[in-house]
Order: structure tokens, then C-alpha cells, then sequence
């Protein structure tokens, strides 16, 4: 028997790339039927080709949350209620303050946090979520919780997911959905890798590996924590912010 | 864009007054260009010009004309 099953469990997982991908392969062999959500089809595409049985796919632009409802309501009418959520959609933007202005903050809070919230509003409407309750898992990063200089949006977004989800968990818990995120630090990603183009070999970037003592995290890393979160593993665990950091915020 | 108008982006980058910067400044004699300017230059290359800068081609940035010449 296994632990952990998510046979007959319908899943959203929102980011199909890095880590997205990751964890929809775990939930898929955990017996989950998986509806990826991303504006890169390639990705999707991808991460479809490795997952068993019926899976699907749905071109989102997170960008526009006014868009997202007519999406999450189409999947609703074809899949039917919805048991778990997990939010992987995000850009890692680095920039100068000087540089960051209203428009570019406003994008990476559309994309990071608003399309998030966005989404759990609409799962958690009656008749959308699974009558057994339903599950989310958001993706934070460490940097809701450090001071990170030139990534200013990036972990206001991040922080202000934290914060909303301690909330949402206390708000949607009368109905059985349980809210929570995962902090990783410094994951083995494309994004990391992006942003490790701009300050590789920076007095900065070589502090931040050493603080993070156990080592790099692997997607695989960051797959097990939400797994436990998802499933009754964790069933009296809500609106947490678990770290899959390396020990780094304890250095 | 002319090269007065590109130069007069890059100062305004790494808030030098104007004529601060000619074509044949040395960026290493330039206290202002440190990495926090380098990240800007990758930004500005970005969003004024549409060109993804890479650290391998900042690090052969000699002087301002190296960087005018990318910009076109």
C-alpha cells in the first residue's frame, strides 16, 4: 500500500516548467490525473510527454488576471471539481530600484501573487472543489524572508503570498481547503539559472551558496515537501510556510 | 538613436552629470561602473533596445563605444 495516493484525484498545477514539472511527474505516479496551466506550450508539452494516462493542458497567460476565470471555469465544466492546487507559475526578476517602475512591479505582482489569489478564489467557489475538501500548495521563495538587493518585486510578491495564505487558510478551512507554500532557496532551475547569468561570481551569489549548508536543492527536493502538504500526511497543517532550503534561513 | 542620445542614457544610468562620458572613456577608470551598473546596463539593453546582454559580453566592454556599438 502506498503512504501517499492521489488515485482518482484531479490536480492543477499551474507552472509547467523547473519545478512545475517536477511535481506534476510525482502527484501523476502517485496516481493523479494532472491539468497543467502555463503560457509556454513547450513546457506543457514536455512535461505532458513524461505523465501516464489522461492529463491536460491549458495555455494561461498569468499576466492577465482578469483572464483566468473563464480558464479555471472551463476546466471546472470539463474536469469537474477540483482536489488539489499547486502555484509554480513565477519570473525571477532582477532589477535595479532605479529601474523597477510601476508597470514592471505591477507585472511581477500579477504574475507572482495576484493570479494566485486569483485562482484559489475561483477553485474555492461552491461546487468547484472536491466534496472532500481540496488542497494548495503556492511556491514562495526564501527571499519573502531576506533582504535581497535588486530583487525588491520579486520578494515583495513572494512575501505578500505568505501573508495571503495565512489568511486564506483561516477564511476557506470551514470548507475543508487547506493552504500552505514552500519556500525553496537556491533550486537547480532555468529560472535560477537566469538569474545566476546576472550575478555569477558576485561577493553576493557566493554568500548565498555558503549559507545554504546542505547544499543546492534539487526540483525533487521541493516535489516532496508539496506532496506531504497535499496529501492527509498533513492534514492538520494550514496556512504554513515550510522552507526546502538547504538550512539557509537558519545560517 | 544617436550616440549623443545613447550617451546621455548611460549617464543618466549611472547618474553622472551630462558630458560626464565620451566614447573613448575607460569603464575601468569609472568608480560608478561596479555591478550594480552592469545589472542596470543589462535592464536598459532590455527595455530601450531589445537586446539580451550576456556577463560574458559585459566582461568584454573596454569602453563606451564598446557599449554604443551594441546598442545599434
Amino acid at each position: 500500500m502506498k503512504v501517499i495516493d492521489f488515485t482518482g484525484k484531479t490536480i492543477i498545477v499551474a507552472g509547467a516548467g523547473g519545478i512545475g514539472s517536477s511535481i506534476a511527474a510525482k502527484l501523476n505516479a502517485l496516481g493523479g490525473k494532472i491539468i497543467l496551466m502555463d503560457i509556454c506550450d513547450d513546457a506543457m508539452n514536455h512535461t505532458l510527454s513524461k505523465l501516464n494516462g489522461e492529463n491536460y493542458a491549458y495555455h494561461c497567460d498569468f499576466s492577465d488576471v482578469n483572464g483566468i476565470e473563464t480558464i479555471i471555469n472551463s476546466i471546472i465544466k470539463l474536469h469537474g471539481a477540483i482536489d488539489g492546487f499547486v502555484y509554480c507559475v513565477g519570473i525571477g526578476a532582477v532589477r535595479p530600484l532605479k529601474q523597477s517602475k510601476y508597470g514592471f512591479m505591477q507585472n511581477v505582482m500579477n504574475i507572482n501573487f495576484f493570479s494566485f489569489v486569483e485562482i484559489v478564489r475561483c477553485l474555492s467557489l461552491k461546487g468547484h472543489f472536491s466534496p472532500n475538501g481540496m488542497n494548495i500548495v503556492g511556491i514562495s521563495a526564501l527571499g519573502a524572508f531576506l533582504g535581497n538587493s535588486t530583487k525588491t518585486a520579486y520578494c515583495a510578491s513572494k512575501g505578500a503570498m505568505n501573508a495571503a495564505v495565512r489568511c486564506l487558510a483561516k477564511e476557506l478551512a470551514p470548507k475543508c481547503i487547506r493552504v500552505n507554500t514552500v519556500a525553496p532557496g537556491v533550486t537547480d532551475t532555468p529560472m535560477a539559472k537566469a538569474a545566476e547569468e546576472y550575478g555569477a561570481g558576485s561577493k553576493e551569489h557566493d554568500a548565498i551558496l555558503e549559507r545554504q549548508y546542505l547544499g543546492i536543492c534539487d526540483p525533487s527536493d521541493v516535489t516532496d515537501a508539496v506532496v506531504f502538504l497535499l496529501s492527509d500526511m498533513s492534514k492538520k497543517i494550514t496556512g504554513c510556510c515550510l522552507p526546502v532550503d538547504g538550512g539557509k534561513l537558519s545560517s | 538613436m544617436t550616440d549623443k542620445e545613447k550617451i546621455a542614457l548611460l549617464e543618466d544610468m549611472l547618474e553622472l552629470d551630462g558630458g560626464s562620458l565620451r566614447p573613448e572613456t575607460v569603464l575601468a577608470d569609472l568608480d560608478e561602473y561596479d555591478s550594480m551598473a552592469k545589472l542596470s546596463l543589462i535592464v536598459l539593453m532590455d527595455d530601450e533596445f531589445g537586446k539580451k546582454l550576456t556577463g560574458e559580453q559585459i566582461r568584454e566592454f573596454k569602453s563606451v563605444q564598446n557599449i554604443l556599438d551594441f546598442m545599434d
